[in-house]
């Protein structure tokens, strides 16, 4: 027995664009279409509504990369919400600390470097496919020359990677504290 | 026939499928030659050392560069979803791909349409796609860590980043109820290997297993430490174990193989991979037995 989608086109997202007009809308459609991003046209839920009263259906996964391409094309939109559960992504960092390395964990992610050196030793966590990708562009770098995570991921697997890279690059200016 | 599906951190990789080949640090598939790091190619190397051990063949592997975007992720599904049932593999683990829940149902619905529905391993974002799909169900076994387990019990998130605050705070006392939870809404596969400082491992709703020691929290900063013993498990249920008697060795080969390396927070993945095979002929006799005798003392319980 399978469950059915239950939507015409079988695109299910899970994350709304919301904008202040249907001008805005209907422009933050073009945008993502002439970028190949998977969206469709709703109606926002009245308890997610702000703004207009249609809304973009995306794949909330791809959050980041959203609003890297929506600013990249002037449209403007109100924010990105998923459309159920808490509407906030995780704010909570912890941090461990190995002696010579600090592992710093940001919802599912983890960033480690060295204390002395700040370069980053290890990441792990996360199951988006920006972050083995990540993983390779930032490992063995100093973290105040490694990219940043929320410039070049796509996801929100990159985005909790973004919160323990700054985190840990606070972290490490204050002598590792 | 094991095939492993997920993504490789290169733009310019197609997507290639063969079999799997581990020399020292990189993988090779094919003409492809993959690093053996953080994500699927982890995975697949664990795999590789284990099947070699048993002197079985060497795993499948799909794989494709995405670097997040999702076109290779894309790609992967289409692929599944149009071959899967010809490929009738034994067991299949998804893993590193990007989450999009209605390709993820048709992955499933194609894997029926095989002459014998493969087992299914769903870790990393695979995973992810299940659950917020509501397919979880169909799926075997699932091998979260604390944060995705927490996920999992959250009936409302579709990505771990999304999780309400007093599920992610949750310390691993908790995880039977954590655990109780993602059986309750159904977003747990018929078996759940937890991994954390504690390893949990469910079937059915129940918790049948737990490991502390050897207790090495450097492994929790490697990246690709989870990703190993989701490719153990893959292999080894291939190899004709039980779903439990998998995840039990692979949980104690992954802390074994930590401790072997000498791990310490800068350790790569591929040097505790290295020391799989070791740790299989010191040990795997011996946590055949014991879990063996478990599944007969919980049979007669």
């Amino acid at each position: 027995m399978f469950f059915k989608s239950g939507k015409k086109n079988g695109f299910e997202g899970g994350g709304l664009v919301l904008f202040e007009n249907v001008e805005e809308a209907m422009s933050g459609e073009r945008a993502l279409k002439a970028e190949g991003v998977e969206n469709r046209l709703v109606a926002p839920p009245p308890e997610l509504r702000k703004g207009c009263d249609l809304a973009l259906e995306i794949n909330l996964v791809e959050k980041p990369a959203v609003e890297r391409m929506l600013r990249s094309r002037q449209a403007h939109f109100i924010d990105i919400l998923p459309m159920k559960g808490d509407a906030e992504l995780l704010e909570v960092v912890q941090v461990t600390d190995f002696g010579d390395a600090v592992m710093v964990k940001a919802g599912n992610m983890k960033l480690t470097f060295d204390k002395s050196s700040g370069v980053v030793l290890n990441i792990s966590g996360g199951g988006c496919p920006d972050i083995p990708y990540l993983h390779a562009q930032m490992l063995a770098k100093p973290l105040d020359r490694a990219p940043r995570p929320k410039e070049m991921g796509h996801t929100l697997c990159s985005l909790m990677l973004d919160r323990a890279y700054v985190q840990s690059l606070d972290i490490w200016k204050n002598g590792g504290r | 026939m094991l095939l492993i599906c997920g993504t490789a951190p290169r733009k310019d990789l197609p997507l290639t499928e063969g079999d799997a080949i581990l020399q020292g640090d990189t993988l090779r598939i094919g003409p492809a030659a993959v690093p053996c790091t953080q994500g699927t190619a982890s995975l697949v190397s664990a795999a590789c050392k284990t099947l070699e051990f048993l002197g079985q063949s060497p795993p499948r592997a799909l794989l494709v560069g995405d670097d997040g975007s999702g076109k290779g992720s894309r790609l992967l599904y289409e692929h599944l979803i149009a071959h899967l049932p010809r490929l009738a593999p034994q067991v299949v683990v998804l893993h590193y791909m990007l989450p999009v829940m209605g390709l993820m149902r048709k992955v499933s619905e194609a894997a029926s349409k095989a002459k014998k529905r493969p087992f299914l391993i769903a870790d990393a974002a695979a995973m992810y796609a299940a659950k917020a799909a509501g397919i979880a169900r169909e799926f075997d076994l699932f091998t979260p860590d604390l944060s995705e387990l927490a996920f999992l019990a959250d009936p409302q998130a579709t990505h771990p980043a999304y999780v309400s605050r007093h599920l992610f705070e949750s310390d691993s006392s908790r995880i039977p109820e954590l655990v109780a939870a993602a059986y309750a809404n159904g977003s747990a596969a018929r078996t759940l290997v937890v991994k954390g400082a504690t390893d949990h491992i469910a079937q059915d709703g129940r918790i049948v297993d737990r490991l502390a020691e050897p207790n090495l929290p450097a492994l929790e900063a490697i990246g690709g430490t989870g990703d190993t013993i989701s490719g153990m498990v893959g292999a080894l249920v291939s190899a004709g174990f039980d779903a439990v008697t998998a995840a039990c060795v692979a949980v104690r080969a992954n802390r074994t193989a930590g401790l072997y390396a000498g791990a310490t927070p800068a350790t790569r993945i591929w040097q505790v991979i290295e020391a799989l095979p070791r740790v299989f002929a010191d040990h795997l006799d011996e946590w055949s037995r014991q879990a063996g005798t478990r599944n007969i003392e919980r049979s007669a319980s």
